[in-house]
């Protein structure tokens, strides 16, 4: 078990929270909630240790230089795969975006 | 060696690879395993023609490496549905004791269910990887849809078990976590020999 924090720069808090995934092997819960404006706070807590750079590398190609909506991002992951974590993120983004 | 008539599914174990059989980047642990003649557990995912992606256990999590096998190596394969008798007595490990109590209510679904994850690779090879917090994974084949209310019913019985348990259900398309589809998202992770994809209905084929 591992715990991870991350922070990216972000625009306005987003409007609403979500909730997303689910808990069980090779998947993840996403959390997100509005955050204080400019920022995008991640907390991640892991059962695979050793895992920060590779977390690391996915926020950055999805956050950095998006100007993403300000958040507090919880995630609970149990072992999930890049394109598993990706998808879910995305999921979650979706349902906090207004419409 | 015997010929092959069937393509292996997801989490079948397939014993017969060989560690000449890994790639030259493989760790030792890897190597160690199969040469200890210990099977391989079949993965979701794409393989050259005449192999199977397969996936090598060993101890952690962190140690889970992934390969594909030459269906011609096959010596034996086990299926999840070999394996639902867990024998347990009291002194086993919950997640055996929660598979033996399981066990009955399963076989009156009427759909052919299974064990996979730890306990299966505990039961199929007698290694002892299973601890006192070790989740029970099962897999349910759903040729057909899988109602969402009886999907909530069925998870209400799981979350009755003396351990976590987390239950597949094996659709055409893919895997769906029985949870995910138990609650109320629109759209749920399924995944697919080509990866993952968020659907609203798990049993409608996916273009590849």
């Amino acid at each position: 078990m591992e715990t991870l924090s991350f922070a990216f720069p972000a625009g306005l808090p987003a409007s609403r929270r979500a909730q997303v995934g689910c808990v069980g092997s090779g998947d993840l819960e996403v959390l997100l909630e509005p955050g204080q404006a400019g920022s995008l706070n991640i907390q991640v807590v892991t059962s695979v240790n050793g895992s920060a750079e590779r977390w690391r590398h996915l926020f950055e190609r999805m956050f950095a230089g998006a100007n993403p909506p300000a958040l507090n991002v919880d995630i609970h992951d149990f072992g999930a795969t890049p394109g598993v974590v990706r998808l879910r993120l995305e999921q979650a983004l979706e349902e906090v975006s207004d419409v | 060696m015997p010929a092959i008539d069937f393509q292996p599914h997801a989490h079948d174990l397939l014993w017969g690879m060989s560690a000449a059989q890994l790639d030259a980047g493989a760790p030792d642990w890897a190597r160690e395993v199969l040469a200890a003649a210990q099977p391989v557990v079949v993965r979701r995912g794409p393989a050259p023609a005449g192999q199977v992606a397969v996936g090598v256990r060993g101890r952690g999590r962190e140690q889970r490496y992934a390969s594909c096998m030459p269906l011609a190596a096959i010596s034996r394969r086990v299926a999840p549905e070999q394996l639902t008798e867990a024998g347990a007595g009291q002194d086993a490990w919950p997640a055996l004791r929660a598979l033996a109590w399981l066990a009955p209510q399963l076989d009156a679904l009427a759909l052919s269910w299974g064990v996979t994850g730890g306990a299966g690779y505990q039961l199929a090879t007698g290694v002892a990887v299973l601890h006192a917090n070790s989740d029970l994974d099962l897999l349910l084949r759903a040729p057909q849809p899988l109602e969402r209310t009886v999907a909530a019913e069925l998870l209400a019985l799981l979350d009755r078990a003396l351990c976590r348990v987390d239950l597949q259900v094996e659709t055409p398309a893919g895997a769906i976590a029985l949870r995910e589809w138990a609650g109320p998202a629109p759209q749920v992770l399924l995944k697919t020999n080509h990866g993952p994809l968020l659907v609203g209905d798990p049993w409608q084929e996916v273009a590849a």
